[in-house]
C-alpha cells in the first residue's frame, strides 16, 4: 500500500498551519465528494489529505445583523432544511435542495462546492445572485471575496495555497429571488443552463447564469437596465444581451449553439417569474 | 425466508472469490486503428503476471459468428480500447499501477467511424480476412464480403419493388439514424478463471454458457468437455454479457500465472467492451392513394464496430423485421453488418429491431401525412392478419397486431383527437432455429431440481420456469430448486437471449416432466425449432413465433427549448400465456423505460473514435422521475396460447410512438435520440417551411424573421388561419396546410 | 490506519488506507457485499449506506471520515424490516443489484416524509438508478411500506 498521510487538525490555526506547510501537496477534504470522484477516476492520487471535519466552528448556520452566515462545513442538506434559510432566503434553500441526490447533499458542503468551482454546480450561481461573499481565512486573518470574483474558471478560484474557505456571508435586503435549473435530458442530469436572479429593494437586479461557462456569468451593466420600470420589453432585452455576451461551452448536456438559445429563454423566464410579468 | 435480493445476500459474478486468486486489469489501445509495433513489459515487476501478444499469438481465433477475434490485439489495434496487454497482480490497485509500465509503440492508420462510409469502396480495411465461425451462434447462412468491411449481408427479395414503385400513387423516402447505446448493467462484467489438471473453469456472469464454452475450447484447441462455465446471477445484462467477453483474457492470465485470475471491468471500460449497433436505415415506401401498400425498399447499415460479435445476427434481424407487420406484395431489403473502428457492438435488448422499427414506423406516418390519412387507419388497412404470409414467405399464426394497435390507440384517446399523439406497432423475431433442453430430478421426498442453462439476469426466467414446473409436477414452487447454470451439470441450451427462455424451456419442461413421470427419478426433455432464412432471398421461416407489441404516446412540447414532456405512454404486448405475472409486468415496464432512454437521451459520443462520455453522468440513464405522467402497459393473453417471451417486446415500439407524436405537431425528427436540441432544430425547420408556404403571424410560430421577410398582409385571411389552427382536429389542420401549398 | 466505528450495531475496528473509500473497506474487511460498486462517481446509489442514519455514497466517502460514526447496511436490518417486506411483497426488483441501496434510501425517506406523495417519492429516489427499470413497483413498495410503518406507529401510540 502506498503511504498516504491523513491529517485531522483540531483547530483552524492547525489547519492553516498544514496548508502553509504543504500547499498544493496536500488535498483539503470537506465533504469529500468531489475529491472522491477525482480519486476514483484516477485524476488525483494525493500523498496527503487534510480533513476539516474536526475543526470546530465551521458547521454553523446563523444570522448576524440580518446577514446569513453559512460555515464551510455546513452540508447542502442542512441548508436545504434550515428553518432560518427557508424563511428568509427561500430561493437559496431551494437551490441547495436541487443539487443531485439526498446522498450527495448529505455529504457535500458549502465550502466545498465553492472551492471545487465545478461549472455545473448550482449553489455558486444563486450565491452570486444574492451578492454573497466567500469568507477566506489565512495566516493574516480573514478576507472576503464576492462569489462572482472568487470563481475564476473551471476548477480555479482566487484561493491562495495557504488559505482555506471558512464560510459564506449572504446579505439581507433581497426582495425576491428565483432559481431555474434547465436540464436538457433526464431529471437527474446536471444542468444545461441555470439562472439565478434576485431583486433588491432599491431596484437592483442581479442575474447570474451558471452551467454554461467556466465561471458564473454576471453582467451588472446589463442588469442595470432593470433600474427603472421593468416590463416585458426590458426583460427580453436583458435576456437577449445575456445570451449575446456569454460564450457558452459544449458538453454532454448541450452544444454551445443550443445553450445560447436556451439561455435567452431561461433568463427571460426567470425575470418573468421574478417581476410577475 | 426473505428473498436474497432484499437481504443483500445475492452473490453475483462480481462477488465470486477463490483463495489465492490474482486480480487483472487490461491495457488498451488509445488509437482507433494502429499497427502494434512493439509491446515491452520488461519494466513490470516480478510479483505481477503479464500477458502480451506473444503469449497468445498461437491460440486460435474465435468469435460467435465471425472468427475475427484474438485474445489480445496482435498486429493491429482496431478500436480505441482494444486490449493490447493484460496484467494479474495480488490486488486490483497494484494491477492498475503497473499497467503504465508496459510500453507500446503504435503506428497509426487511417480510421473510419461510420458504417455507410466504411461499406464504401476505398474505406480503410479493418479485417483482411472474414472467416465464418463454427460456433452454434452462427446458426444462419452468413454472407461476409471479403475485401470490404461488410461482414454479413442479408437480403429479402419478395416480388419486384421496381414495378411496385411504378404502380404506386405515392412514394415517400427517408433516411434515419440511431445512435449507439450502452447497456449499462448495474453490475459490471466480471469473470474468474481457473485451470486444474488441464481443465478450464470459468465463473462468469453470462447469458450464453454453451456458446462461451465452445469458443473458449476452440481458442485453446481443447475438447469442450475440458471447459466448464458456471454462471452466477448477473446484476443486469440486457445483452452485454454474451459470448466471450473477458473470459479469454482471464483464462490466459490464469494459465500463465498458475493461479486463478479474476477480471472485473471498471465502469468506463463497459463502453469499450460491447455497445448497441448504431444504424443508418433508408426506407422507401410506396402506396396507392387509398393507402394500400405496394412496395417497400429498405437498406440498413448496422455498425458492428471493430469485431463482428453477433453483428451479423443483429443485421439479419434488423433486416427481416424492417418491413413491419404489414402485407406488402413487393419487399426488398438489404441489411449489412459493417466493421468500423469503434468498440464492438453486439446483442442489446431489442437486437436490431429497435432500429428498424424506428425507421419503418416513422415512415408509415410520413406516408399517412402525404396521403392525408389517419396513421391508425393506414396501419389497419395493411396490418397482417392470421394466415397472411409475411414477406419471408412464412405463414403468420397467432397474430394480434390489430388488437394491440387498437388498444394502444384507445389508451391515448386517439378518437378524441390526434394532436400530440403517436402510434407504433411492431413485430420481432425469436431466435430460429434453436434448441433447448432441460432435465428435472426428483429426490424421492418431494423435492425437485431443475437443470437448465437459462441464466438469471433479473428477468425472472428462473422463477417462471420454476412456476411452470410446479404447475406441471403438482408440487409447491418452494420444493423446486434451480441451481445456477453450470455446463458440467445442465443439458444444452442455445442461449438466454432473444426472449426465448420461458417459451422454449417451457416446452422442453413439459417433455421433461412427462419423461420424469415415466422414469421416476430423472426426466429429460428437448425441443428444437427448425427454420431459418435463405440469406440471399430472405425466404424461409424467420421466427418460429413472433413477438408482437405496440405503443402509443402523447407529448407536450416546450417549443422554445425543444424539451418535451411525455404525458402518456402505453404499450400493449402479446404475452400468450403469463406464468409469472409480477415478473412479466416488470419486464414490460423495464423494456419501456429502456425505450424511453433510447428515445430521449441515450447516446454514446465519440470523438475521433474515442468514447467521450464513458461515465454515468455524461451518459444519462432514465431515473425514477423520468417516467411519463401516465405510464401503463398491457399483457394480452389468449386462452390456450403458448408462453411468449417478454424480455424485449415493449422496447422497440416506444421511440417511434414518441417520434410520431412529435410528427403530429409538425416536428419531424429522423435520428435517435430525440434530444431537446434535435427537436428545436426540427421546430426551426417547421417554422421555415411554414414561412415559405404561408403568410406570417401563424399561431405558435413567433418567428420574427418571418414577419420581417414577408411583411404583414392579408390581415383578415391571417386572422382566419390563426383561428383555424387552434383547432385540435389534426385532419383539419392538415387540410388547411394543403390548401396553402 | 486503524478505523473504529459502529457497523450494523456492532463496534468494529479495521485497517484501512487513508485514501481508501468506505465502500472497499466494508466489502473487504467486513464482508458486507450488499454494498456495491457501480459508477464510482456517486450518481447511481448502489453503494448507499446510512451514515448516522443518513444516506451517503460509500464510494465517495474516505474511510477515515466514518471514524466514530455509525454505519448501517441492509445486512443490519434483519431481513424483516417493513421496507424489506414491502419490496418483497410487491416484487420491486429484478436483478436486485440496486435493491439494498434503494431500501436504505427508502428507510430514510419514510423517516423524513412518513406519508409521501408519488412525486415526492420519485424525486427522493432520483439518485438511485435501476437499469432493470423497476421504478413503478418500487414506488408501490414505498407506499406499502409507508402505510405499514404508519400503522405500526399508530399501534405504538395506543
Amino acid at each position: 500500500m502506498r503511504h498516504v498521510e491523513w491529517h485531522q487538525p483540531r483547530s483552524l490555526d492547525e489547519a492553516l498551519e498544514l496548508r502553509s506547510s504543504y500547499g498544493e501537496d496536500a488535498v483539503v477534504v470537506a465533504g469529500g465528494t468531489f475529491v472522491g470522484i477525482l480519486m476514483n477516476q484516477g485524476f488525483l492520487r494525493p500523498a496527503r489529505l487534510i480533513s476539516l471535519r474536526g475543526v470546530p466552528g465551521l458547521d454553523s448556520i446563523r444570522e448576524e445583523d440580518g446577514v446569513l452566515l453559512l460555515g464551510a462545513m455546513v452540508t447542502h442538506r442542512s441548508v436545504e432544511r434550515s428553518e432560518l434559510v427557508r424563511r428568509k432566503w427561500p430561493a437559496l434553500a431551494r437551490t441547495f435542495s436541487l443539487v443531485a441526490s439526498p446522498r450527495v447533499r448529505n455529504q457535500a458542503t458549502v465550502g466545498g462546492v465553492l472551492a471545487d468551482a465545478d461549472y455545473a454546480s448550482d449553489p455558486p450561481a444563486m450565491l452570486a445572485a444574492l451578492a454573497a461573499r466567500v469568507v477566506i481565512a489565512g495566516k493574516n486573518g480573514e478576507r472576503e471575496v464576492p462569489v462572482e470574483d472568487f470563481i475564476l474558471d473551471h476548477y480555479t478560484t482566487a484561493l491562495k495555497e495557504d488559505e482555506l474557505v471558512v464560510g459564506v456571508r449572504v446579505p439581507d435586503g433581497v426582495r425576491q429571488a428565483v432559481y431555474r435549473k434547465f436540464r436538457s435530458r433526464s431529471s437527474e442530469d446536471r444542468p444545461c443552463v441555470s439562472v439565478a436572479a434576485a431583486r433588491y429593494g432599491g431596484k437592483t437586479l442581479r442575474v447570474v447564469v451558471g452551467a454554461v461557462a467556466g465561471r458564473p456569468q454576471y453582467f451588472p451593466d446589463v442588469c442595470a437596465l432593470a433600474g427603472g420600470e421593468v416590463d416585458a420589453g426590458i426583460i427580453r432585452e436583458i435576456a437577449r444581451r445575456y445570451a449575446e455576451n456569454i460564450h457558452p461551452l459544449s458538453d454532454a448536456r448541450g452544444s454551445a449553439r443550443y445553450r445560447r438559445r436556451v439561455m435567452e429563454v431561461e433568463v427571460r423566464r426567470a425575470l418573468e417569474e421574478l417581476y410577475g410579468v | 425466508m426473505s428473498d436474497p435480493r432484499v437481504t443483500g445476500q445475492t452473490r453475483y459474478s462480481r462477488d465470486v472469490e477463490i483463495e489465492g486468486m490474482l486480480h487483472a486489469r487490461i491495457l488498451r489501445s488509445p488509437h482507433p486503428h494502429a499497427r502494434i509495433l512493439r509491446v515491452d513489459a520488461s519494466a513490470v515487476p516480478d510479483d505481477v503476471v503479464v500477458l502480451v501478444p506473444g503469449d497468445v499469438r498461437e491460440l486460435n481465433r474465435y468469435g460467435c459468428q465471425i472468427k475475427d477475434q484474438t485474445v489480445l490485439a496482435l498486429d493491429k489495434a482496431r478500436y480505441a480500447g482494444d486490449p493490447v496487454a493484460a496484467v494479474a497482480a495480488p490486488s486490483v490497485e497494484r494491477a492498475g499501477e503497473v499497467l503504465d509500465l508496459i510500453e507500446v509503440d503504435y503506428e497509426e492508420l487511417p480510421a473510419v467511424f461510420d458504417a455507410v462510409e466504411a461499406a464504401e469502396e476505398g474505406a480503410p480495411l479493418i479485417h483482411e480476412e472474414i472467416a465464418i465461425s463454427d460456433n452454434d451462434a452462427a446458426y444462419f447462412g452468413l454472407r461476409p464480403q471479403p475485401g470490404t468491411n461488410v461482414c454479413h449481408r442479408f437480403r429479402i427479395r419478395h416480388g419486384d419493388v421496381r414495378k411496385g414503385f411504378e404502380e404506386a400513387d405515392v412514394v415517400v423516402e427517408e433516411t434515419y439514424t440511431t445512435a449507439g447505446a450502452q447497456h449499462a448493467p448495474m453490475e459490471p462484467h466480471a469473470a474468474l478463471a481457473r485451470w486444474s489438471d488441464g481443465r478450464l473453469e470459468v465463473w462468469t456472469g453470462s447469458q450464453t454458457p454453451f456458446n462461451t464454452r465452445m469458443d473458449l475450447a476452440g481458442l485453446f484447441g481443447i475438447p469442450e468437455e475440458q471447459v466448464r462455465i458456471v454462471c452466477p446471477p448477473m446484476g443486469g445484462s440486457f445483452g452485454a454479457k454474451t459470448f466471450v467477453r473477458l473470459e479469454a483474457i482471464a483464462a490466459c492470465l490464469a494459465r500463465k500465472a498458475g493461479r486463478p485470475v479474476k477480471l472485473v471491468l471498471e465502469r468506463d471500460e463497459e463502453w469499450l467492451t460491447l455497445n448497441r449497433h448504431p444504424s443508418t436505415i433508408r426506407v422507401r415506401l410506396g402506396a396507392k392513394r387509398d393507402g394500400t401498400l405496394v412496395a417497400k425498399q429498405v437498406e440498413c447499415w448496422a455498425d458492428t464496430g471493430a469485431y463482428a460479435d453477433c453483428g451479423p445476427g443483429v443485421a439479419q434481424k434488423m433486416g427481416f423485421a424492417s418491413p413491419g407487420p404489414y402485407r406488402i406484395p413487393n419487399v426488398w431489403v438489404d441489411s449489412h453488418a459493417v466493421y468500423t473502428n469503434l468498440p464492438p457492438n453486439g446483442a442489446y435488448r431489442g437486437y436490431g429491431q429497435m432500429q428498424c422499427t424506428w425507421a419503418s414506423e416513422r415512415t408509415m406516418d410520413l406516408l399517412a401525412e402525404r396521403l392525408g390519412m389517419d396513421p391508425l387507419e393506414l396501419r389497419l388497412k395493411n396490418i397482417i392478419r392470421n394466415g397472411d404470409r409475411y414477406c419471408t414467405g412464412e405463414v403468420m399464426h397467432d397474430v394480434h397486431f390489430e388488437e394491440l394497435l387498437r388498444k394502444a390507440a384507445d389508451a391515448v384517446g386517439w378518437q378524441e383527437g390526434r394532436r400530440g399523439k403517436g402510434l407504433c406497432v411492431m413485430l420481432k423475431g425469436m431466435q430460429t432455429p434453436s434448441r433447448a433442453s432441460i432435465a428435472v430430478e426428483h429426490d424421492g421426498e418431494g423435492n425437485y431440481t431443475i437443470y437448465c442453462a437459462t441464466a438469471e439476469m433479473g428477468q425472472g426466467a428462473k422463477r417462471a420456469i420454476r412456476l411452470m414446473a410446479a404447475d406441471l409436477l403438482g408440487a409447491e414452487v418452494e420444493r423446486i430448486s434451480f441451481p445456477d447454470p453450470d455446463t458440467d451439470a445442465v443439458p444444452y441450451d442455445t442461449r438466454t437471449t432473444s426472449s426465448r427462455s420461458t417459451h422454449m424451456m417451457g416446452r422442453a419442461l413439459e417433455k421433461a416432466v412427462e419423461d420424469l413421470k415415466k422414469n421416476g427419478r430423472r426426466g429429460f426433455g428437448e425441443v428444437a425449432d427448425e427454420g431459418g432464412l435463405d440469406p440471399d432471398t430472405g425466404q424461409g421461416v424467420a421466427s418460429s413465433h413472433w413477438h408482437q407489441g405496440a405503443a402509443a404516446a402523447e407529448v407536450e412540447v416546450d417549443e422554445e427549448t425543444g424539451k418535451f414532456r411525455v404525458k402518456r405512454l402505453h404499450a400493449p404486448v402479446y404475452a400468450g400465456r403469463v406464468v409469472n405475472r409480477p415478473g412479466a409486468e416488470l419486464q414490460n415496464e423495464g423494456s419501456m423505460i429502456m425505450g424511453l432512454g433510447t428515445a430521449l437521451f441515450e447516446s454514446i459520443s465519440f470523438s475521433e473514435g474515442q468514447v467521450s462520455n464513458a461515465n454515468l453522468s455524461d451518459y444519462c440513464l432514465p431515473a425514477a422521475d423520468d417516467l411519463p405522467d401516465v405510464f401503463t402497459h398491457e399483457l394480452v393473453e389468449r386462452e390456450g396460447a403458448e408462453v411468449h417471451g417478454l424480455g424485449e417486446t415493449a422496447l422497440p415500439p416506444v421511440p417511434p410512438a414518441l417520434g410520431n407524436a412529435l410528427h403530429s405537431l409538425g416536428i419531424n425528427v429522423t435520428d435517435l435520440p430525440m434530444t431537446a436540441e434535435a427537436v428545436l432544430d426540427a421546430l426551426d425547420r417547421r417554422e421555415s417551411s411554414r414561412c415559405r408556404r404561408e403568410p406570417p403571424g401563424r399561431e405558435g410560430a413567433g418567428r420574427k424573421f418571418c414577419v420581417l421577410a414577408f411583411g404583414i398582409s392579408a390581415g383578415v385571411l391571417l386572422a382566419g388561419l390563426i383561428l383555424r389552427s387552434r383547432r385540435d382536429a389534426f385532419g383539419r389542420a392538415r387540410v388547411q396546410r394543403r390548401i396553402l401549398r | 490506519m486503524r478505523l473504529a466505528f459502529e457497523v450494523n450495531g456492532e463496534r468494529e475496528v479495521v485497517e484501512a488506507g487513508p485514501d481508501e473509500m468506505l465502500l472497499g473497506v466494508l466489502r473487504r474487511e467486513l464482508g458486507l457485499l450488499s454494498v456495491r460498486e457501480t459508477c464510482g462517481i456517486g450518481v447511481c446509489g448502489a453503494c448507499t449506506v446510512l451514515l448516522d442514519g443518513e444516506p451517503v455514497s460509500s464510494c465517495l466517502l474516505l474511510a477515515p471520515l466514518a471514524g466514530g460514526r455509525s454505519v448501517t447496511t441492509v445486512e443490519g436490518l434483519g431481513g424483516e424490516h417493513p421496507v424489506q417486506r414491502a419490496f418483497e411483497e410487491v416484487q420491486a426488483f429484478q436483478c436486485g443489484y440496486c435493491t439494498p441501496g434503494m431500501i436504505l434510501t427508502v428507510i430514510r425517506l419514510l423517516e423524513e416524509i412518513p406519508d409521501p406523495e408519488e412525486d415526492e417519492i420519485r424525486r427522493y429516489l432520483g439518485g438511485n438508478l435501476c437499469r432493470c427499470g423497476c421504478y413503478v413497483k418500487i414506488v408501490e413498495a414505498v407506499k406499502l411500506a409507508a402505510s405499514e410503518l404508519r400503522s405500526v406507529a399508530r399501534r405504538g401510540r395506543t
